[in-house]
């Protein structure tokens, strides 16, 4: 942030100390944002008594929510024998890498693993469909009857899916307008997660949000229906894709019940279905390092996602000063 | 470069009974600046909506250079808007923002930079072209919303409170910038203001509506001179013109016991009548040394340091219905608070309007 010299212009301002201004500003918010001030931590008793808490409170989430994945890791590399005769041991009497080795190849988690990430890939893929252009519609486009697709959107939401598991099912073995069942193939899986009525209410109420305004001048610079889609809404609401985009891909990829349902073929079942089949004729050691694979991929899927699209950071300065 | 004209348009919002344009008729010259001026819900931002196209006009229609293009959309319009929030496009940089109309109207990219960087040297904004909008102080964000007008080159600029969320100062300076840049593009302009200020200084033309009714239009001096109706001219000018009731007496009217000489022309339209809406501007009077003129008991004064505006009530003011009688004094002369003072008229400074409809006399 450097003062430069301006030239001579037809408008012009203090930019230089605007910036500056702003910077400030931002940074004092964030400090100033907890509810302890810097003044609250320099009494004794918030300094102990908190610091005491906090302290307490981040042991116990790191034991409840880190142990169970932190003994699967080690378990994954331990022998069976380790495993069975001392299982809470904080270090394992020697590795067996091979583990990890026999569960991708010989138990063929890989392939079931590239199943699952199918499944998830196409799900998310048709639910960000439907949820968008869905969304669009009833936020933006708005016809007359938009009113009444919302209310019944609503409606769908009060349905339990397990009721709709019955009919659901019907319509998969016997889709209308077609001959052939869906039935052991991927789009018996891909195409019902799409009809997501949550997903539709989530984006129209983000889209309901963004500035009438800027649809306004997309439309006096020309943008049609299709071009304010894809170059002005999609890229304003990538918040929300983010959170519609990990919700999916979470549910694909713990789903059990369905893809157990509508795929029969063992080798197009996804991780979530195998997993509980190959139980019984697996070791121990490996099929706590295919347990080991199948949660690793989510939870590092989930901290990338996390990074790059729960940032809500997508509409500063659109609208005034 | 195109002229407008709104011909007996009408706005009607569903469900409301009024309405929010009625029966607009009203010419912008080619190259014109028109203001738009009214009070909040007076109906004219709608009225520049209308141009647009992003309002529906119920009956009546609009004509920008010579076609009527009541049914044609936005795109097809040849014009460009300046929002009251700017709207920018977050999540594109200055040069794509202002660059996007060009880009769907298919001009190729060498193209659309070298007017995207024309237009950003005419506003001092070519080191920002590649920073998103939140990277902007709110004067520069007004300046890109600018600029986004400029580059599509268009035949009418319709500019709905452009200044209305910069501060005081930077209002002041980019008004003036916009008066010139106007000057020099020669591009036929509607403005929308509230500000009346904002009207007088930069209009050619000024149109005045309230409630959905154009009151007056007219070249800015005019309508401080010769305001059409009480409306306009308690609107126009700031400390606002006092306006009061006064009795009609041969060859004049009486206020708080002075008779005020009227013009022949008006004491014969005020024929008839017993009352008349007498409106003189603060700066028609001056101080009474002999305790002749108006009897102004001062209740406040405002200090301007050139000026000071003393505001106090004449006897016979409703102290609830009647605004503060305002006098401009030189400001080191000016009275002090309680003080019983006397103003002097100064001949012919004085407007007469119809007591019920407000109109106008002579």
């Amino acid at each position: 942030m450097t003062a430069t010299i301006r030239q001579p212009g037809l408008l012009q301002e203090s930019d230089a100390v605007q910036d500056l201004d702003a910077d400030l500003s931002q940074d004092r918010a964030e400090a100033e944002s907890a509810i302890l001030s810097s003044a609250d931590w320099r009494r004794p008793s918030v300094r102990y008594g908190l610091g005491i808490a906090h302290g307490v409170l981040l042991a116990g989430l790191i034991i409840i929510g880190l142990g169970p994945l932190l003994w699967l890791a080690k378990s994954a590399v331990s022998p069976t024998n380790d495993t069975l005769t001392s299982p809470m041991s904080l270090f394992p009497h020697g590795f067996a890498w091979n583990n990890l080795h026999q569960a991708w190849f010989d138990v063929r988690i890989g392939r079931y693993f590239w199943n699952t990430v199918l499944l998830a890939f196409g799900s998310w893929l048709s639910q960000i469909v439907v949820a968008t252009t869905g969304g669009y519609a009833l936020s933006v486009l708005r016809p007359r009857y938009a009113k009444l697709i919302s209310a019944l959107l609503l409606v769908t939401l009060f349905v339990p899916s397990v009721v709709l598991l019955v009919p659901l099912y019907i319509e998969i073995v016997h889709p209308p307008l077609l001959s052939h069942s869906f039935v052991d193939s991927y789009w018996a899986v891909w195409l019902p997660a799409g009809a997501s009525a949550f997903n539709v209410v989530l984006v129209q109420r983000f889209f309901d949000n963004l500035p009438r305004e800027i649809f306004e001048a997309a439309r006096m610079d020309g943008a049609g229906g299709f071009r304010m889609f894809t170059s002005i809404v999609l890229p304003m609401s990538r918040p929300i894709l983010g959170v519609v985009s990990v919700f999916a891909v979470l549910a694909s990829w713990k789903d059990f019940l369905w893809p157990l349902l509508v795929l029969t073929n063992p080798d197009e079942q996804p991780l979530s279905v195998r997993l509980p089949s190959i139980q019984a004729q697996t070791e121990l050691g490996v099929f706590l390092a295919s347990l080991f694979i199948a949660t690793l991929v989510p939870i590092i899927g989930f901290l990338f996602f996390q990074r790059s699209f729960l940032r809500g950071n997508g509409l500063g300065g659109a609208l005034k000063g | 470069m195109a002229d407008v004209q709104y011909v007996d348009a009408v706005r009607r919002y569903p469900g409301t009974p009024a309405a929010a344009v009625d029966r607009l008729s009203l010419d912008v010259a080619d190259g014109e600046f028109m203001v738009l001026v009214g009070p909040s819900g007076s109906g004219k931002s709608t009225a520049l909506r209308m141009v647009a196209g992003l309002e529906d006009v119920n009956s009546g229609s609009i004509h920008i250079g010579g076609d009527d293009v009541t049914l044609t959309p936005p795109k097809d319009r040849d014009i460009a808007m300046v929002f009251q929030n700017y709207a920018l496009y977050p999540h594109m940089s200055v040069a794509e923002n202002m660059g996007f109309a060009l880009k769907l109207k298919g001009v190729s990219r060498s193209e659309r930079m070298a007017k995207v960087r024309e237009a950003a040297a005419m506003l001092d904004l070519v080191p920002y072209l590649e920073r998103k909008p939140k990277a902007l102080s709110g004067g520069q964000r007004q300046r890109v919303a600018m600029g986004r007008a400029i580059v599509r080159e268009p035949s009418v600029f319709l500019m709905d409170e452009p200044l209305s969320n910069l501060d005081a100062k930077l209002r002041v300076e980019t008004r003036a910038n916009i008066a010139a840049l106007q000057a020099r593009l020669g591009t036929t302009t509607i403005y929308v203001t509230h500000d009346q200020v904002e009207a007088m200084t930069m209009g050619h033309r000024v149109a005045v509506l309230r409630d959905g009714l154009l009151q007056q239009v007219d070249v800015p001096r005019n309508l401080y001179d010769r305001p059409a109706n009480a409306f306009v001219a308690g609107f126009i000018g700031s400390p606002s013109m006092n306006l009061r009731t006064a009795t009609v007496v041969p060859g004049g009217a009486q206020l708080a016991g002075v008779t005020v000489a009227l013009d022949p022309a008006v004491v014969v339209a005020a024929d008839g009548l017993e009352r008349i809406i007498l409106g003189i501007r603060p700066e028609s009077f001056q101080a009474s040394t002999d305790g002749s003129g108006f009897p102004l008991r001062v209740s406040l004064v405002e200090e301007l340091g050139a000026d000071a505006f003393v505001y106090g009530s004449l006897p016979g003011d409703e102290p609830l219905t009647d605004k503060p009688f305002v006098v401009r004094f030189d400001g080191r002369t000016s009275p002090r608070v309680g003080d019983l003072i006397h103003v002097l008229l100064r001949d012919g400074e004085q407007h007469a309007f119809h007591c019920e409809t407000g109109a106008r006399l002579g």
